[in-house]
């Protein structure tokens, strides 16, 4: 994992850090989905998407919030994405799972992306942003 | 107590402007000693930084359950000009009407004997909760826009409640001025299989007993009795009202570049009241609170019919007492230097809390205030109180709304496993069912602020004031 929990009493605060800007994506969305359901494995379900916005960070809020909407009406738990992220928009292939109550039922519900503290910030050769989770 | 913060009062605080660059009005918070020991500089932050905020009217306010979240802090009070003023998602959050209601039944602590294991049983069947949870309901889209623009009254035209529990709940179940046109084809696939479930995090429903009597005059014009089964449904508007502040964010951030607005916490994205970008925020919210409130009308309607098959009661004895809302903005008429002044109110993680013989309170209540509910954490007190003069002079009409938390949910975990938890509830006679043990463990009443401590401090300052104190028996959670 290269994201990890970071303190926050109300809701979820996480730090994730990557290689590539398409790494900090992934990763974010895999914290995401780690705190909804816990554990999940690839079961066969394979969905692309792609989005467009004003700035990176923008892209990232609208795309955790897409994943969002997805899990809630389609039922489904990612496990890993493919996230290739471009000047303004990106494309995604996600992988995972149909959500089963006895299996993905010990997380909870995040009901959304929060912009306060969102920014991607580069240090030498490591991408990095806090993403705060409403739970 | 945090550096630069000055003492107003025995429990009241000032942030005073400069505390963060371009705040237009000063902070005020009420704080115990006790509770002061437990507040974050990131709230206090949080609440300089709505001060900044165009056309705020007096102070930017915060209650005693204050406490760090994402654009206002929790617990955060804030009022706006209509004409100069902006409005903001920040300040009420992505569970819009995330509230709370209380049912009184002819029950007392006696009838639960033998039983109280078997009710929550068959409640926790009727009520769909937690994760992934889905209604057995099925909606039209034009049933879901009934929800959205009259909330209580669809439900009791629908059969799913009685005429009287109406005037029992704050807009009377439905906001005006809800706008079924702001809200996206999205938060409405979100919302139609959801009505009536009850969701996760902290949301529960609790048999409670009504433990002791603190304002005998107000316990009985709500029809409170010492011993008496009561039941507490704490949910909020789910997947819909979560999409509406996320689709609402988006145009909100481009409305405050097109404004003007400088902001020190992207969260704050806002426009002004009276602007078409503000108008129609302010059409989906209220769309999301009166789902909100339909949605807790369902719930006490299944809570209604499986008393009625378990209990030798009828269902129009299980009165609502009163609904309450924690997350939303209003547009309130206030005192404000001496005259009447419409303003939109935000209330994020803080309840209305209006006087004796202000406007929207039933004739019942008229004369003792409106009732205010606030939950406890898990397996600790809930308490009703009752809306205060004070309140309406010194903050908008308003109070807290529950415990708030001091520990982060991973810590918690680490403090109690989950099953430990619930053995240790249970030799206290409360019986806690979840679809997991790992959903208790975060919501252990270790993590949260003792409820004690800020209902006493809004009594005190008279924000509102102790009617009664409630016992949980047994809890289901989200």
């Amino acid at each position: 994992m290269t994201f990890e929990e970071l303190y926050h009493t109300a809701d979820v605060l996480v730090r994730v850090r990557g290689a590539s800007i398409n790494e900090v994506f992934a990763d974010a969305a895999r914290a995401l989905f780690s705190v909804m359901y816990g554990d999940c494995e690839d079961g066969g379900i394979v969905q692309t998407l792609t989005l467009e916005a004003d700035d990176r960070e923008s892209l990232l809020h609208d795309f955790l919030s897409e994943l969002l909407f997805i899990t809630d009406v389609e039922n489904v738990v990612f496990c890993s994405f493919d996230v290739e992220v471009r000047d303004g928009d990106l494309s995604v292939v996600m992988r995972g799972e149909p959500f089963e109550h006895e299996k993905h039922s010990g997380g909870t519900i995040v009901k959304g992306i929060s912009y306060s503290g969102l920014q991607i910030v580069k240090d030498d050769e490591t991408y990095e942003v806090d993403v705060l989770f409403d739970v | 107590m945090i550096e630069g913060v000055l003492r107003a009062g025995t429990y009241e605080w000032e942030v005073p402007v400069g505390f963060v660059p371009n705040m237009r009005v000063p902070g005020r918070f009420f704080l115990s000693e006790d509770l002061g020991n437990t507040l974050e500089a990131g709230a206090v932050q949080q609440l300089a930084n709505v001060a900044t905020l165009p056309g705020i009217v007096k102070n930017a306010l915060a209650m005693p359950d204050i406490h760090w979240g994402y654009g206002f802090p929790i617990g955060g009070v804030a009022a706006f000009d209509m004409t100069e003023g902006v409005i903001s998602p920040g300040g009420v959050g992505f569970d819009i009407n995330c509230g709370v209601r209380l049912v009184a039944s002819p029950l007392t602590a006696d009838d639960l004997a033998g039983t109280k294991r078997r009710l929550i049983e068959e409640i926790f069947q009727a009520v769909p909760t937690g994760v992934g949870a889905r209604s057995s309901i099925r909606l039209s889209n034009k049933d879901l826009t009934g929800m959205m623009t009259d909330g209580t009254r669809w439900c009791v035209d629908h059969g799913y409640g009685m005429e009287s529990d109406l005037a029992h709940s704050e807009e009377g179940g439905a906001m005006e001025n809800a706008d079924p046109d702001a809200v996206s084809a999205k938060a409405r696939q979100r919302g139609l299989p959801q009505a009536g479930t009850l969701g996760a995090g902290n949301h529960f429903l609790e048999i409670q007993v009504v433990r002791e009597i603190l304002d005998p005059a107000a316990a009985a014009a709500m029809g409170i009795t010492e011993g008496q089964v009561c039941f507490m449904i704490h949910c909020g508007s789910r997947g819909l009202g979560h999409q509406v502040c996320t689709d609402h964010l988006k145009v909100l951030e481009k409305a405050t570049k097109k404004y003007g607005i400088s902001l020190p916490d992207r969260q704050l994205a806002c426009a002004p009241v009276d602007s078409p970008e503000g108008r129609s925020y302010f059409g989906a919210m209220a769309c999301a609170a009166n789902y909100a409130w339909a949605n807790r009308q369902i719930i006490m309607h299944e809570v209604r019919r499986v008393l009625t098959t378990i209990f030798d009661v009828a269902y129009e004895d299980l009165k609502l007492v009163y609904d309450v809302a924690h997350n939303v903005a209003k547009y309130e008429t206030h005192q404000v230097d001496g005259r009447q002044q419409e303003v939109c109110v935000h209330r994020k993680g803080a309840t209305r809390a209006f006087g004796p013989g202000a406007p929207d309170i039933p004739q019942a209540y008229a004369a003792v205030g409106q009732p205010v509910i606030i939950p406890g954490s898990m397996g600790t007190s809930s308490y009703l109180l009752r809306g205060t003069e004070i309140a309406m002079n010194r903050s908008f009409g308003s109070t807290c709304h529950g415990a708030g938390r001091v520990l982060s949910r991973s810590q918690a975990k680490k403090e109690v496993t989950g099953k430990e938890l619930r053995e240790q509830l249970a030799k206290e006679g409360i019986y806690v069912r979840a679809h997991h043990d790992s959903v208790l463990a975060e919501e252990a009443p270790g993590a949260y602020k003792p409820s004690d401590e800020v209902v006493r401090v809004v009594d005190r300052v008279g924000l509102s004031t102790l009617v009664a104190r409630l016992e949980p028996q047994g809890v289901i959670k989200g």
